[in-house]
């Protein structure tokens, strides 16, 4: 996996985090911005950046780089 | 879209046009962010004032509040967002106690939705019939009832958010019959909502259902809508925020108080002093409609107290007859509180104009078909709003549709008497004449002066007979009498294309002069500028050319004339500006000479290019 990779990018550049953030690190309980009223407009962000529209089970389970890229994945979006 | 941006982006500051566009355009949240960002990040006089503003709504607003900031930001005002508790308007507004009195703000804004105020007609065959018809006059109590509280506690003005039709609503064909199901519902509110706002009061009516039907329903997002009872996608939000923000913004600031108009290929198709009254385009059929309905928005404009000024190049005698006499004119000339009708500068007749109304140029508007004149306009009267962009009359007209420059809550007797009262103030006070060497260098004109023949020369005829104004002899000549003298030996016959940084502005003038040989002299007969180019020294540089080329054929003499017409007073001058001498007087008008003849220089901000046929 690239660590460079444009999800992690994507959510770097939305919670305005050092660009060094790991993967790991870019989850609902380490980002403190990431609250509720955050994760609407994430998922606005998401759904409009890799063209998507994420089903009601989905959205629930969003709250990581990994739950996201795993959602991503099964849309079949290359990342 | 949103309507206006383009006139919305030019009057914010230069560093964050471009973010805003882009948010706009992208609509995605990070972009809102830095667009946001750009603006606290200008110099704070340029972010305007301080404002609070009370939202209450029934639906969520936090998740969309980058946006709204963005929109208010843009009016341009630092707006301080006060979010009231989802769903608690009635609470907030009845309590006399409640923050919405206690902070000092801009204005109370209530947002409401049917989803929330009349749940059960989304599903009107569950709900008996005559439930059904006492649901809005249920609903429209309860608005009044919150409206008369407001405004017994509150000081600001209170904006209230009409309904708009739910996106996702089911059996809209069936409920669409029924005369009091959902839609004849939200009808009967709505009309409530706007009779409340025509008392004249504080309250504003904050038409959603119309932000709604232009675009609001397109962009409705179920999903969001049910994760977090907001229903904007991101583009409706930021379509909502600019939307709500053009509402807000008469509240902040001024309306422009006068629009000046130009005439031709403004208020009518064609130019009078060039085609004649006949040809001019107005009317019911397309073309002309475009026209006459860009005359009735004005003239509605009038009715909100807006006034007109009529900011011309023509002669006034000619354009004050057509004005009168075209059947279909829906503006007469009584309609303009002040006519500057003549050939000085535009940006001149501006001055003098909010001198004479003693106004500041910061009050005017301007519509006017020339991408010259705006741009003068702009260069020297940078306080003036330019209404339009382009030429195109449809452009024109959608310029005046979208412009929130005219925006009002209410208009008040003042406003109506208006124009009487500034008709009565009018009082001529001259401007002195700038300097326009600066503004003509930063045109980029460039002039093509090309002898009189195969290529051009049906163009000169056509010139020959219709230019009325800047054409010394009028003399109407037939393409067999042009080719004529341009064929005669030593002739001096010249047409000039104009090209400035809007392109090319075609043929616009032409000189014809014939030999004598007999005295080694040469005679203009003609000599003519279109009147679309004028101001630009397209005259000078042809003079300058006959002048040099006679030079260089060793000619002692150039003989010119003045005859004078209805119409062509604006070159009466013309030959004594170049210095020539008067050598005959009449009547009908002068004689000239020059002699010697020495080469002469055409204006410092024309380049003059020299085509051989």
């Amino acid at each position: 996996m690239n660590e460079n990779d444009s999800l992690r990018q994507l959510l770097i550049d939305f919670f305005e985090l050092p660009v060094a953030t790991s993967r790991e690190d870019l989850t609902q309980k380490t980002v403190a911005e990431w609250d509720s009223l955050a994760m609407v407009q994430l998922i606005a962000e998401l759904q409009s950046t890799y063209k998507v529209q994420f089903g009601v089970d989905e959205i629930e389970h969003l709250g990581s780089y990994g739950e996201i890229r795993a959602a991503l994945l099964r849309k079949e979006v290359p990342l | 879209m949103i309507p206006g941006l383009e006139a919305l982006l030019r009057r914010s500051p230069e560093s964050v046009r471009s973010a805003v566009s882009e948010a706009v355009q992208a609509a995605t949240w990070m972009k809102v962010r830095r667009a946001l960002a750009a603006w606290k990040n200008c110099p704070p006089e340029q972010q305007g004032p301080e404002t609070t503003i009370h939202l209450l709504s029934s639906f969520n607003l936090e998740t969309i509040e980058p946006a709204l900031q963005l929109g208010l930001r843009c009016i341009p005002c630092r707006p301080k967002l006060l979010l009231a508790p989802l769903d608690t308007i009635e609470q907030q507004i009845l309590d006399p106690t409640s923050v919405v009195y206690r902070e000092r703000n801009l204005a109370t804004v209530i947002l409401w939705r049917a989803e929330e105020l009349m749940p059960d007609l989304f599903f009107p065959l569950s709900t008996k019939s005559e439930d059904r018809g006492k649901r809005s006059h249920e609903i429209s109590a309860r608005i009044k009832n919150l409206v008369e509280a407001y405004l017994e506690n509150g000081a600001s003005p209170l904006l209230v958010g009409t309904l708009p039709l739910p996106p996702a609503s089911g059996g809209i064909i069936l409920d669409s019959q029924l005369g009091n199901g959902l839609a004849a519902t939200i009808a009967e509110v709505n009309a409530a909502i706007h009779r409340l706002g025509a008392t004249g009061t504080r309250v504003r009516v904050l038409d959603v259902h119309r932000w709604a039907a232009g675009e609001g329903s397109v962009l409705h997002d179920l999903q969001m809508d049910f994760l977090a009872r907001q229903p904007f996608t991101t583009r409706a939000a930021i379509s909502f925020a600019f939307f709500l923000a053009r509402n807000m913004r008469p509240l902040l600031v001024p309306r422009r108080k006068v629009l000046a108009v130009d005439l031709d290929n403004t208020l009518w198709g064609g130019i009078v002093g060039e085609d004649g009254q006949r040809q001019l385009k107005l009317g019911r059929d397309f073309p002309g409609s475009v026209f006459l309905r860009i005359q009735k928005e004005i003239l509605e404009l009038k009715r909100q107290g807006v006034l007109l000024v009529l900011a011309s190049k023509n002669e006034e005698s000619e354009a004050r007859q057509a004005m009168t006499e075209l059947p279909e004119m829906a503006l007469r000339w009584e309609d303009f509180v002040c006519r500057k009708v003549n050939f000085n500068a535009k940006y001149l007749n501006l001055r003098e104009a909010a001198s004479e109304l003693g106004l500041g140029l910061d009050s005017f508007a301007l519509l006017d078909d020339s991408d010259y004149e705006r741009e003068q306009v702009r260069q020297f009267n940078p306080e003036v709003a330019i209404l339009n962009e382009q030429d195109d009359a449809l452009q024109m007209l959608e310029s005046l549709l979208r412009t929130d420059v005219f925006d009002a809550h209410h208009i008040s007797d003042e406003d109506s008497k208006r124009h009487r009262e500034y008709e009565l103030r009018s009082v001529r006070t001259a401007q002195p004449q700038e300097k326009m060497e600066d503004f003509l260098l930063s045109l980029e004109l460039r002039a093509k002066v090309e002898p009189v023949g195969r290529d051009n020369i049906e163009r000169v005829v056509q010139m020959l007979g219709k230019t009325n104004q800047f054409n010394v002899t009028t003399r109407r000549h037939s393409l067999e009498e042009v080719s004529r003298i341009a064929s005669l030996p030593g002739s001096i016959c010249l047409a000039l294309r104009l090209i400035d940084k809007f392109g090319d502005q075609g043929i616009v003038g032409a000189l014809l002069a014939a030999p004598d040989p007999a005295d080694k002299s040469i005679t203009v007969d003609s000599f003519l500028v279109s009147c679309r180019a004028l101001g630009r020294g397209v005259e000078d540089v042809l003079w300058a050319e006959l002048a040099t080329r006679a030079a260089s054929s060793r000619l002692r003499r150039i003989n010119a004339e003045y005859i004078s017409s209805a119409k062509n007073g604006v070159v009466a001058p013309l030959f004594d500006r170049f210095g020539l001498e008067v050598v005959g007087e009449t009547i009908a008008g002068k004689k000239y000479r020059l002699d010697p003849v020495k080469p002469i220089d055409s204006p410092v901000w024309i380049t003059v290019e020299r085509i051989s046929l």
